[in-house]
């Protein structure tokens, strides 16, 4: 371990203690205790706040993932007479997806990843192991897989998204699938050959086998290609797509065999990173380690046999003189490109989940619409909606969903409670701790106004080893025992 | 190896302390030059319409039956390039690149306000 990167790091931190009006001593006596049980008892420094409620209802939260037990788990804390019901029909729909990753990357197994939902739902909790598939906002009910019908008095929707590899031409793929279970009718192609996506766990397994070959190959002397996408939805966490390049580049690195390799990024935007600080801290990192980049392409279709990828790519195309403008007509323009590689890391597109988008809780785009502060549904102020399923700009990462378990839960107490003011408001607040090698990490936190808002008083458009720390070690405990708890 | 226990408890308190309850950050004021109503009658009426109709010889989309989330939603898309904070690019191409020239003749407007105006003027 460098020595100064240790110095630097306890730097970091005793600068922070130091403003915090906390000793060393005092902390490692609270650390002491050990991670795990430190996180949880220390609870109370930072404990997501709700007042002890009386007001009564019975609520539907519709989907088990980080979002929708957190939900509970803070409601089951905060009402003095719960009464929860959650549709989940997947045992696996709890997991540490931020870990996919580094398990993509071969840092982490999968093993690391899952959990086991029921060790994290709520005691008291009435967990139905179905879909919901059909929605009744006007009668407050909720048709099941198996035929029941729920009613409700409020309902959360914390259903997550689809992976919809089916919409990308020549794979094969019908079906959408979700991050955890059955992966069967998309890993029969990616995670083989060397198509690669870490967006479902299965996926993530197949990539690091995947990316395994493509590094022997660049040994071996072969000239290789690897590919990297990003498409045209709104997808969950936007750092990953190029998280897993930085990591096959930081492999191929460690292998000795980079300079066999070619690198590219194909992003269907034009930019690296939306917050022109980290945008402009990552061109120089791309070129630092020789990554490449187009701009401008959006993957439509694969054929997995020939190893050739197809995107079409789009730009804009001056047309007349507009007076009312003072500027010429922009005429959207694209072709089909075709692109060889040897690597591919896929990132598929995204949607809600069709039963919900069509549903009267839906909307045009299938996000769930809520007003993007208090996160209540814009037409039925008895329904909220969080996590990846909800429209609101930058959303998709368990970073937002811990910042928005807690509005939710706040202003469904207030509107169980009669209130017309909602209390709470969710600010866009989201984290990506974007890896950019195997011992380093850039944590670029940011929200609704397009700007860095660091935690720390420290420049955070720099790597550093002390955000992999928190990204390798601390950040799963957090979730497990802090988010999944309700407590922080 | 003390040393870097340390370190990752330490790297874990650092979130713990503050992450959670991060300190306002400060506004940005940002006055514009011109009202809501203003920009509306110079930059958007030819394409979106005296009603927000819609103009579609102009290729501009009616925008009076949107919700207030929506055009929030829309104008922050054009304004940013983009709502995903990543790289996922724009549902509007061609309106960033007006958004560029109609920052340039210092007509930019409040997110907000004017997604309310919208709602107000054209949604009664």
């Amino acid at each position: 371990m460098d020595k100064k990167m240790i110095e630097e790091g306890m730097e970091i931190i005793d600068a922070h203690l130091k403003e915090q009006g906390i000793s060393r001593r005092d902390a490692m006596k609270i650390l002491g205790l050990g991670g795990a049980t430190m996180m949880m008892g220390s609870g109370a420094a930072t404990e997501a706040k709700a007042a002890s409620s009386s007001a009564k209802g019975k609520i539907l939260i519709v989907g088990g993932g980080l979002a929708g037990i957190a939900t509970a788990a803070l409601l089951m804390r905060s009402l003095d007479e719960p009464d929860i019901t959650i549709l989940e029909p997947n045992e696996k729909s709890a997991s540490y997806q931020p870990g996919q990753t580094l398990v993509g990357g071969g840092v982490w197994s999968d093993a690391d990843t899952e959990y086991k939902t029921a060790d994290f739902m709520p005691e008291g909790v009435n967990w139905i192991k179905e879909k919901a598939v059909e929605f009744n906002p006007e009668q407050n009910s909720v048709k099941t897989s198996g035929g029941k019908e729920i009613k409700y008095d409020y309902m959360v929707v914390a259903a997550g998204l689809k992976l919809d590899f089916a919409r990308l031409e020549g794979l094969g793929v019908t079906e959408t699938i979700t991050s955890r279970g059955d992966s069967s009718p998309v890993r029969k192609v990616v995670g083989q050959n060397g198509i690669a996506s870490i967006y479902f766990a299965d996926g993530a397994t197949d990539t690091w086998t995947q990316m395994q070959k493509f590094i022997a190959d660049a040994k071996s002397g072969k000239k290789v290609k690897g590919i990297f996408t990003d498409p045209d939805t709104p997808i969950k966490c936007g750092g990953a797509p190029k998280k897993i390049m930085y990591l096959t580049d930081a492999r191929l690195r460690e292998a000795g065999a980079r300079e066999n390799a070619e690198l590219t990024l194909y992003p269907n935007g034009d930019k690296l990173f939306g917050v022109p600080e980290y945008n402009a801290a990552m061109f120089d990192q791309f070129a630092k380690r020789d990554m490449k980049y187009q701009f401008k392409h959006n993957l439509i279709g694969v054929d997995p046999v020939a190893k050739i990828a197809t995107f079409k790519k789009h730009w804009l195309e001056k047309g007349e003189w507009d007076e009312d403008l003072e500027e010429y007509e922009m005429i959207p323009a694209s072709e089909k490109v075709q692109v060889p590689y040897d690597f591919m890391h896929i990132t598929p597109p995204m949607i809600a989940a069709e039963e919900i988008a069509k549903s009267p809780i839906g909307s045009g785009q299938g996000w769930v619409p809520v007003t993007q502060e208090t996160l209540q549904h814009v037409k039925f102020p008895n329904i909220f909606a969080l996590g990846d399923i909800a429209a609101v700009p930058m959303g998709k990462t368990g970073g937002s969903a811990r910042k928005q378990y807690k509005v939710v839960v706040e202003n469904l107490i207030a509107v169980m409670e009669g209130k017309k003011e909602l209390p709470a408001k969710y600010d866009g607040y989201t984290v990506c701790p974007l890896i950019t090698s195997i011992g380093t990490v850039m944590l670029a936190e940011f929200n609704w106004t397009g700007k860095p808002t660091p935690s720390f008083p420290l420049d955070p458009a720099q790597e550093r080893w002390i955000w992999w720390l928190l990204k390798v070690y601390a950040l799963k405990p957090m979730t497990q025992y802090g988010m999944l708890s309700g407590r922080a | 190896m003390k040393k870097i226990t340390a370190l990752i408890f330490g790297a874990s308190l650092l979130l713990l302390t503050t992450g959670c309850e991060k300190t306002e950050q400060k506004e940005e004021v940002v006055t514009y030059k011109y009202t809501t109503a203003e920009v509306y009658e110079q930059m958007c009426v030819k394409c979106h319409g005296k009603n927000a109709e819609g103009v579609p010889e102009k290729k501009g989309p009616a925008l009076n039956d949107q919700s207030y989330q929506e055009l929030r939603m829309g104008i922050m898309d054009i304004k940013m390039g983009g709502t995903s904070g990543h790289s996922a690019g724009t549902e509007h191409e061609v309106m960033e690149h007006n958004m560029k020239k109609i920052r340039e003749k210092d007509m930019d407007y409040d997110t907000e306000a004017m997604a309310q105006y919208i709602v107000d003027k054209f949604q009664k």
